[in-house]
């Protein structure tokens, strides 16, 4: 009987124009009082609502040590929601969804908390239809990480029954180094298999992200000089025009290397030089990303000098204003040497990428907003042409923000006598082909995460992966007492150039 | 619309070569930089005189969502030969200084040029992109006139609600499926369905509650005053996906009773529109123990999905269901390529239904 009920219940959604729904759940987030919830998660669950995409069973269930009651902790999400989401705001559709939100003060460090927090689950499985699937969402403080899931352990509660899945989510960072990823890992699969553990970084939620994937894996004509035969070298940016934003205190214990090149270049880096995985799918595609992570030639640390620039932004200009320098940022440290700039040359030692430098940089109060991906390939080995001096080597670049798209630098002839060869840029904006409304990246991941796709998370060896390649580089420079500065507005300090300048190169203006 | 509206002056006949000049031209803005052309497709739509502002306005808002080449087609075979050619583009700045252009061709076809619309459109679509044709007004699949411009085409829309009467509309849909020499086809009807399909799919997704689906004994559709052919598409799809078969029809349209057999104890499915001033649409599904229903209030974007056992409402949803002017539709439309087996079907079970 069970078989002709699905039959039927397939049937009508078996179709393209309607997609798979989730399987009725109840998520659960601890530390909801937190700027992540209001800000992030409840908006995404609320456009999930808005478009149809959340199951009509599910529930969230806010934990945290603040003094609320269900009433007060909507009220508060109201707020947030209204200043804080992307597009209009519905109030039929926040009345309906509001229903399905509620709040258990408690503190997650405590075992009587786990016991209040299954009586819940329990009567919201049996009055709103939440099916017995959990969803243990770490948006708290990353101490409380480990202590959150041995609590949960204890209590039974990361334990799967009677066809019903529990998922743990973790938020970044994964650590603040090799070994403290390596306990957190070991923490969390004491209780939780590495298939019930999401680890997320919101960045692969970005369409923009992803359409790296389409660019490579959709466009055959791409692939034959994806190589070491044809590139010349690769250049990755991060830039940021914003300082730390009042995020003195955070910034000061992370610094650029952590914030942005631990997680977020080294996802793009994996992206550029990964192998194209058999399948769209969770195990293929990380399995390839790990493989390219664990090719990157390791760092010495005594030679970390060689291969890597810090800097730290001083005061400066910015589109017509005046900054101050990091170290006169609240919170910041008069004496700081936190890093607000970090470059890199690695090597991806493969078959495909031998002796090909993949230059990646990131910084703060660099002259403008811009995420890229530059292929600089290998000049023609000889020209025909006398006056081709204009003509530079071909330069794929993939714009991932602000304006997303491919632009491929090519040579051309300048129109009139004789034959002078100049470069263009050919441009496509990808924005400008579809412009159809671009899904929040937590929209994607929490749809993702209750559809049971890791494709676009973290697995714990990935995390550990892109430690190892930094860790010699942390511990180089957290004994340096003395960063180089560049001023605010410029693209980074003079080390930086040096850097690509020794192999005879230089850094692109993006 | 989305951006800003640059017109052609002029107009008159045009060669093909004209048409492209100008409508590069078009695309330069006052600094003589070129905007870039984005196309993901090509639209041609065909209409008379007296629908041509509408479909002209719906065509146009699109240039946001889907970026295209339209050809606008207004025709008029009764009148005297005679072709006139207007141009626009529609130009939205993006970053950088740069702007994105999209085109469109407007064109006037009378007497017998408005016979022969395919040699009009075809030289004027742009190479190796989809072409879509929104046939606005009644056709007969048989004619050459509609049979050579829909052979241009890699999908036709249709709006079944425009027709006299659903039946024909569906009729010759149905007749152009049937033709191995024509594209597949869809309907603006069908595709306001969408989210109210979606929802109702949504109340039986739970493994409880797909139980429910093998004991339906009664549906109800309320619908919108010119709603009938949504109405009849929606019965489709629940009878075609159910595998529930017609038995009997009744009633007087657009009122009818269905009763199909398939489920224990048959299905009995009552449509009618809502009274006039009314401002709800709804479909309820009831089985023994339970009622499912989606409800619209006609003023409101949004539908509200409830499960209720024994009169007490065990699960609810709300959720935005979009717009449903013929702009907003058409881009539903042009998301779907290829044949969409759902429609299909459900337009034979409502054809099955119309000629009982």
């Amino acid at each position: 009987m069970s078989g002709v009920r699905e039959e039927l219940r397939d049937a009508l959604a078996d179709e393209r124009r309607i997609p798979r729904p989730p399987e009725p759940a109840a998520m659960v987030i601890f530390g909801a009082s937190g700027d992540l919830t209001a800000r992030k998660l409840v908006p995404a669950l609320y456009d999930l609502a808005a478009a149809r995409r959340l199951p009509m069973g599910f529930a969230v269930v806010g934990v945290s040590r603040t003094k609320m009651s269900h009433e007060q902790f909507r009220q508060r999400l109201r707020g947030s929601l209204e200043r804080h989401r992307a597009g209009g705001f519905s109030e039929e559709v926040w009345e309906s969804f509001s229903r399905s939100i509620f709040y258990l003060p408690g503190d997650s460090r405590r075992p009587e908390t786990y016991g209040e927090l299954r009586g819940l689950l329990e009567r919201l499985d049996a009055g709103r239809g939440t099916g017995g699937n959990r969803i243990f969402y770490l948006a708290s403080s990353p101490s409380l990480f480990s202590p959150t899931v041995e609590r949960l352990g204890e209590a039974g509660m990361s334990r799967e029954g009677g066809g019903s899945y529990v998922r743990l989510v973790v938020e970044k960072p994964f650590g603040r180094d090799l070994e403290s990823a390596r306990r957190l890992n070991a923490d969390l699969l004491r209780h939780f298999r590495e298939d019930q553990i999401y680890r997320i970084d919101h960045y692969l939620g970005k369409e923009t992200v992803q359409n790296i994937l389409a660019l490579r894996f959709a466009n055959g004509i791409f692939e034959p000089v994806w190589n070491q035969h044809y590139v010349d070298h690769v250049q990755i940016t991060v830039a940021e025009d914003i300082g730390i934003e009042g995020r003195g205190a955070f910034y000061e214990e992370a610094g650029a290397l952590r914030d942005i090149v631990q997680n977020h270049m080294m996802q793009l880096l994996c992206l550029t030089a990964m192998e194209p995985p058999v399948a769209f799918d969770a195990e293929p595609v990380r399995d390839e990303k790990v493989k390219v992570l664990s090719a990157v030639r390791p760092i010495p640390e005594e030679r970390v000098e060689e291969v890597a620039v810090r800097g730290q932004y001083g005061s400066g200009w910015i589109w017509g204003e005046e900054v101050r320098a990091y170290r006169e940022e609240e919170g910041v440290a008069p004496d700081s040497a936190t890093e607000t700039y970090a470059a890199l040359k690695l090597y991806v030692d493969n078959w495909r990428w031998a002796g090909v430098p993949f230059y990646v940089r990131t910084g703060k109060r660099l002259p403008k907003k811009v995420t890229e991906i530059a292929i600089r390939f290998k000049p023609t080995p000889h020209t025909p042409f006398a006056r081709a001096a204009g003509a530079e080597p071909n330069v794929l670049v993939i714009r991932i923000q602000p304006e997303e798209g491919v632009s491929l630098k090519i040579g051309a002839k300048i129109p009139g006598s004789g034959f002078e060869v100049g470069s263009v840029n050919m441009d496509l904006l990808y924005g400008t082909a579809f412009l159809e409304e671009v899904p929040e990246a937590y929209q994607r991941l929490l749809l993702d995460l209750m559809l049971g796709d890791a494709t676009l998370f973290i697995r714990a060896d990935e995390a550990e992966a892109a430690w190892s390649i930094l860790d010699p580089v942390l511990r180089a420079w957290s004994g340096a007492e003395d960063v180089p500065v560049y001023p605010a507005g410029s693209w980074g300090p003079a080390e930086a150039d040096d850097l690509l300048r020794r192999d005879g190169r230089g850094w692109r203006r993006p | 619309m989305i951006g800003e509206l640059r017109r052609a002056g002029g107009g008159g006949r045009m060669s093909v070569e004209e048409v492209e000049r100008e409508l590069a031209r078009l695309r330069m803005g006052e600094d003589g930089r070129l905007g870039l052309r984005a196309s993901v497709l090509n639209l041609i739509a065909v209409t008379g005189e007296e629908t041509a502002p509408r479909v002209a306005e719906a065509v146009s808002r699109l240039a946001g969502e889907h970026p295209s080449r339209t050809v606008l087609l207004i025709s008029d075979p009764a009148g005297a030969d005679r072709v006139d050619v207007r141009l626009s583009a529609f130009c939205t700045p993006r970053g950088g200084g740069t702007q994105v252009c999209a085109e469109q061709i407007t064109i006037h076809a009378e007497g017998a040029p408005a016979r022969h619309l395919e040699s009009i459109a075809g030289p004027l679509l742009i190479p190796d992109l989809p072409v879509f044709l929104f046939y606005t007004g009644s056709f007969s699949a048989s004619s050459p006139e509609f049979s050579r411009i829909a052979r241009l085409a890699d999908r036709l829309i249709v709006d079944s609600s425009s027709w006299d009467g659903c039946g024909s509309a569906f009729g010759a849909v149905a007749e152009v499926l049937s033709r191995p020499d024509l594209p597949p086809a869809g309907d603006l009807q069908w595709a306001t369905l969408t989210p109210w399909r979606t929802l109702i799919a949504e109340m039986f997704a739970s493994p409880e509650r797909a139980g429910e689906l093998s004991g339906i004994e009664e549906v109800e559709i309320r619908h919108a005053p010119d709603g009938e052919c949504r109405a009849l598409l929606l019965a489709g799809w629940l009878a075609s996906s159910l595998g529930w078969r017609l038995e009997a029809a009744s009633g007087s349209p657009p009122a009818r009773e269905l009763r199909f057999s398939g489920p224990p104890g048959g299905v009995r499915l009552r449509m009618e529109p809502a009274a006039p001033g009314a401002r709800l649409a709804r479909v309820t599904l009831r089985s023994p123990g339970c009622e499912f229903r989606v409800s619209r209030s006609l003023d409101r974007p949004e539908a509200r999905a409830t499960v209720s056992r024994g009169g007490r409402v065990v699960g609810e949803s709300t959720a935005h269901v979009g717009r449903f002017d013929m702009s907003a539709m058409l881009a539903e439309e042009l998301r779907c390529r290829g044949r969409d087996a759902a429609y299909e079907r459900a337009l034979g079970a409502a054809v099955e239904v119309l000629g009982a």
